[in-house]
């Protein structure tokens, strides 16, 4: 007989947790929070230039606005922050950067007093020349956009190079690629360009600080992947103990890496911290336009990829460059660079590899965490690369893929082996899915119909000591309390914990409720990013509740005289059918058993758990390899099936496959929700988004009108979402991280439909209508292959692109 | 308070009272007194997270004054929940899958009951127009339109009975 018997444990569809508020509007997120007459406001002035010396900074005329309290500048809180290269002030001090780089902060009443003050607040320049193209700034300027960058504190495993522009370059050195591109009997080079992109996430940034008078605490409430990252961020930076800072995490409407690491709370902090507002609460609430400005953004790329394959169309080698356009900071945008970097074989198993990975600084808006964290950026280029090279090489894409995939025991690029997965079963689904080998007419009259398909693979990129930790309380209903510091920012991560539970104690899911993060109340959880938690913190949940399992069935066992083997758990009731006994789960497990001898017995019944990934080994810095690099990979493929209308270059998708192995599905109706919802972001990410800038570094797509992200109008006619359960070793349930993978497939899938549909190659993203119009064009003249990259004309591109080692 | 004016409307079925300065929008104003289902996702017309019924149709509460609304009758998605029971339509979006992060539902609920209030069965394409004004970016719109389409046939014998009327 199974011990544990629940209707709502793993694998089951049920309705989410705290969607019911979310349908009705009542669930607070930051900006609905209420602090009452005390509440200060702040608004932000933000640098005209891009890069430039200040001169000086007059604000007499904003303190007379009445209802100004206060205005500061970078040199009231000079200190550096950062996750893993501390290299960002939350004001500019001495020197601008960016456009939009927050010079000085006006603290009032009101929101609109303090937004018309910043207006007043009058900044002079020296300008600076500038640098907006990352493979400018890495190779041939003269402009520094860090010359203090040997002084910045970093952790050991970011390679910053003093005196120039690279914030980090992470490198692979496997096997001996000379030799494999000296005997090759095919060599292919190609070249792949992305501009950076938005989250454009639907709330924007909002943080509410304060500091106690009397004990000096600092509370932030703040929308936040990252609540224990934010405090551990702000106590380095500030030199302030850890249990003096709280970070309170309301919900968050949606993050996909943009609201990971530490984003706008120090600039906050600056004000409720000052001597003279201390003791009241400080709202920073960052408008739309402000927002696309000046958070995270995903980096933009220049990638050159080489390939080497002998006689029997195997990969034999492959020699990558990528240039990250990191903006202004890499203390976060460092390490997707080494995540793209440390996958540079894609899903593929090529025995000699070269990789140099940039993180390089531009006078831009700074790269992050986004979804995906570097692997969208790889794998548009790489699957892109692999397409062009089959269909050179005369083979079909999908044998292509399928011949040269990396099966279980192949090595990675960094030297681990490859676990089992079920790529194989995918491909083959996602190739019938959209019948790829079949030439199909295009629905629309006049349009040209392709089909594309590329793989997608990403393992959780962390710290090898990121940690989780959970705490399970029963309480004297028998209802529970998880405490797991996890952002269930729409992923639906505390609906997969609640089930979990209900697995571990057969308590049904409605009695399970789990709470947003606390530092105060929740035990340590890294961050929520990285695809990591269901996992991660996941095996705490997992061991929080059998301990709380085991607490339960030993008093149970005391308590009727009987082996722990006779008990079960059912539903939520304790039950012994040897002896015929039952018993609800009540204020026993909170007020304490009498045991048979009369005496109290147990108390409160408190489960915990911890977990550590146990085997990851640093990549060694000169060559990257490692027997152990990451926990693991999840690997998918996608197809496409769409129409381009050459009169317009707009692109229609009639069709998408998309599906990962998961290893095991935990919450069904959240992994569908992660697929359809990663496929579309790719897919707009793809056909729309870019952001744009003038040749000053001024941001020309600061809202929602400029920067275009897809609308219902622009969801394919169908996306079919499937996944594989191949059984992940160290794992709470077999299950894999897959919030972000749905993302990173689509693009070169839709890049090699169109190449398919239309035989024109555009190395460019975003695929937009203008530049599909204007490759169909190039393809008349003659030209198959289409580049696109508005900031290299000056390095002349298309010469510089075989020249940049 | 200088400078601002009583505003009276109807908001959720109760006489409410706004106070408004000239330049208060109708999101700030609700906002102002505690209806913070409608949220600040632009402030300039273009997400959608905002939206309200205002005397019968959706508008986006960012791009109207709060002074304009005087007599009017507004409805936010708090208004949909009678006696603690969610509306079909918030139900269906629950049950559809309709929902991750949920900055935009309250808007994408409204725009929904203002679709099938005036058009009961609407196809694929007609529920994509009505809603190109909401913006998601979590869920891919599958989940959102397969929750408009269970919504009308759930509402479907409700509105037609109030036709035969």
């Amino acid at each position: 007989m199974k011990p544990i018997k629940s209707q709502t444990g793993i694998g089951k569809w049920l309705p989410r947790k705290f969607d019911d508020v979310k349908a009705a509007g009542t669930l607070q997120f930051t900006d609905d929070l209420r602090f009452g007459p005390e509440l200060l406001h702040a608004a932000v002035v933000r640098s005209p230039i891009a890069h430039g010396e200040i001169l000086s900074i007059d604000f007499s005329q904003a303190l007379e606005v009445a209802g100004v309290v206060k205005v500061l500048v970078g040199e009231d809180f000079p200190h550096h922050f950062g996750l893993y290269l501390q290299d960002r002030t939350p004001m500019a001090i001495g020197r601008v950067r960016y456009v939009g780089e927050p010079v000085a902060l006006v603290v009032a009443q009101e929101e609109n007093i303090a937004r018309e003050a910043a207006k007043k607040v009058q900044v002079q320049y020296r300008e600076l020349e500038a640098v907006f193209d990352p493979v400018k700034a890495a190779t041939h300027s003269g402009v520094l956009v860090h010359p203090e960058l040997h002084t910045y504190n970093h952790v050991d495993f970011v390679l910053p190079q003093p005196h120039t522009n690279i914030g980090n370059w992470f490198k692979i050195r496997k096997g001996n690629p000379e030799e494999a591109f000296e005997n090759a009997a095919h060599v292919f080079e190609e070249v792949v360009t992305c501009p950076q992109i938005a989250h454009g996430f639907l709330e924007t940034h909002c943080s509410i600080c304060q500091q106690d008078i009397a004990s000096g605490e600092i509370t932030i409430w703040t929308s936040s992947q990252s609540a224990f990252t934010v405090r551990d961020i702000i106590a380095k930076g500030i030199g302030f103990p850890l249990h003096k800072i709280r970070v309170i995490a309301p919900p968050i409407g949606g993050g996909f890496g943009g609201k990971a690491g530490m984003t706008i709370e120090a600039l906050g902090l600056a004000a409720a911290m000052h001597p003279e507002i201390r003791g009241r609460p400080v709202k920073l609430f960052i408008p739309r336009e402000e927002d696309m400005l000046t958070s995270w953004v995903r980096q933009g790329y220049v990638a050159r990829i080489r390939m080497a394959l002998d006689e029997q169309h195997r990969i034999t080698g492959i020699h990558n460059t990528f240039w990250f356009d990191t903006g202004v900071s890499a203390e976060y945008g460092a390490n997707p660079v080494r995540s793209a970097g440390y996958t540079s074989m894609g899903s593929y198993n090529i025995p000699n590899v070269w990789s140099d990975c940039y993180a390089v600084y531009t006078n831009k808006p700074f790269g992050g965490a986004y979804r995906g964290f570097g692997l969208p950026e790889l794998m548009s280029a790489l699957e892109v690369v692999v397409d062009i090279v089959s269909h050179r090489l005369g083979i079909s894409p999908v044998e292509f893929r399928k011949k040269n995939m990396m099966r279980k025991g192949d090595t990675t690029c960094t030297g681990m082996p490859m676990h089992d997965h079920g790529l194989q079963a995918i491909i083959d689904r996602v190739a019938k899915d959209i019948a790829v080998e079949k030439k199909e007419p295009a629905l629309r009259p006049g349009w040209k119909r392709g089909k594309g398909i590329a793989l997608a693979i990403k393992a959780p990129a962390m710290p090898a000591d990121a940690s989780s930790s959970a705490i399970v309380k029963l309480n004297g209903d028998g209802t529970v309390e998880v405490l797991a510091a996890t952002m269930d920012m729409g992923q639906g991560t505390y609906t997969a914990y609640a089930q979990m539970v209900s697995e571990e104690l057969s308590i049904p899911y409605e009695k399970i409720q789990v709470s947003f993060p606390d530092t105060k109340s929740h035990p340590y959880d890294w961050q929520t990013v990285a695809s990591r938690s269901c996992w991660s913190m996941g095996m705490a949940v997992k061991r929080a509740a059998v301990d709380v399992r085991n607490q339960l069935l030993a008093l149970f066992s005391e308590f009727w005289q009987t082996p722990v083997d006779t008990i079960t758990l059912e539903y939520g009731t304790v039950m012994c059918r040897k002896l015929g006994k039952t018993s609800a789960i009540d204020e026993k497990v909170q007020n304490g058993f009498k045991m048979p001898d009369g005496m109290l017995k147990g108390g409160p019944i408190i489960g915990r758990g911890s977990f550590i990934p146990p085997d990851i080994v640093y990549p060694d810095p000169d060559t990257g390899q490692s027997p152990k690099s990451v926990v693991h990979f999840t690997l998918g493929a996608v197809g496409m099936d769409l129409e381009v209308d050459p009169t317009t270059g707009a692109i229609a998708i009639n069709r998408v496959s998309s599906g990962y192995d998961v290893g095991k599905a935990i919450t069904p109706a959240n992994l569908r929700g992660q697929i359809e919802g990663g496929t579309l972001q790719g897919i707009s990410a793809c056909l729309m988004e870019g952001l744009a800038y003038d040749e000053k570094g001024k941001l020309l797509t600061p809202d929602f009108t400029d920067y275009k992200i897809a609308t219902t109008l622009d969801t394919p006619g169908e996306i079919i979402s499937f996944w594989e359960e191949v059984p992940e070793e160290l794992s709470p349930y077999g299950n894999r991280g897959v919030g972000e993978h749905s993302m990173i497939a689509p693009a070169p899938a839709i890049n090699n439909a169109v190449f398919n549909a239309t035989g024109s190659r555009i190395h460019s993203y975003p695929l937009s209508r203008e530049r599909v119009f204007k490759a169909l064009k190039a393809q008349r003249n003659g030209e198959n292959d289409f580049v696109e990259w508005p900031y290299a004309l000056d390095v002349a591109f298309k010469k510089a692109k075989k020249k940049w080692d | 308070m200088p400078g601002k004016k009583e505003v009276w409307c109807t908001v959720n079925g109760k006489k409410t009272r706004l106070l408004a300065a000239g330049n208060t929008t109708l999101l700030q104003a609700l906002r102002d007194i505690g209806v913070t289902s409608v949220k600040r996702g632009c402030e300039e017309g273009e997400c959608g997270a905002c939206t309200v019924i205002l005397d019968g149709l959706p508008q986006k509460s960012c791009i109207v004054l709060a002074q304009e609304v005087e007599g009017a009758t507004i409805l936010t998605s708090e208004g949909l929940v009678q006696n603690g029971t969610l509306h079909p339509i918030q139900q269906a979006f629950i049950d559809e899958g309709a929902i991750q992060c949920g900055f935009c539902t309250p808007g994408m609920v409204l725009s929904t009951w203002a679709l099938l209030q005036s058009n009961p069965n609407p196809t694929d394409e007609q529920i994509k127009q009505a809603l190109s004004g909401n913006l998601c970016r979590c869920t891919g719109y599958a989940g959102i339109q397969r929750a408009v389409k269970k919504s009308a046939k759930l509402l479907a014998p409700k509105l037609q009975g109030g036709d035969s009327q």
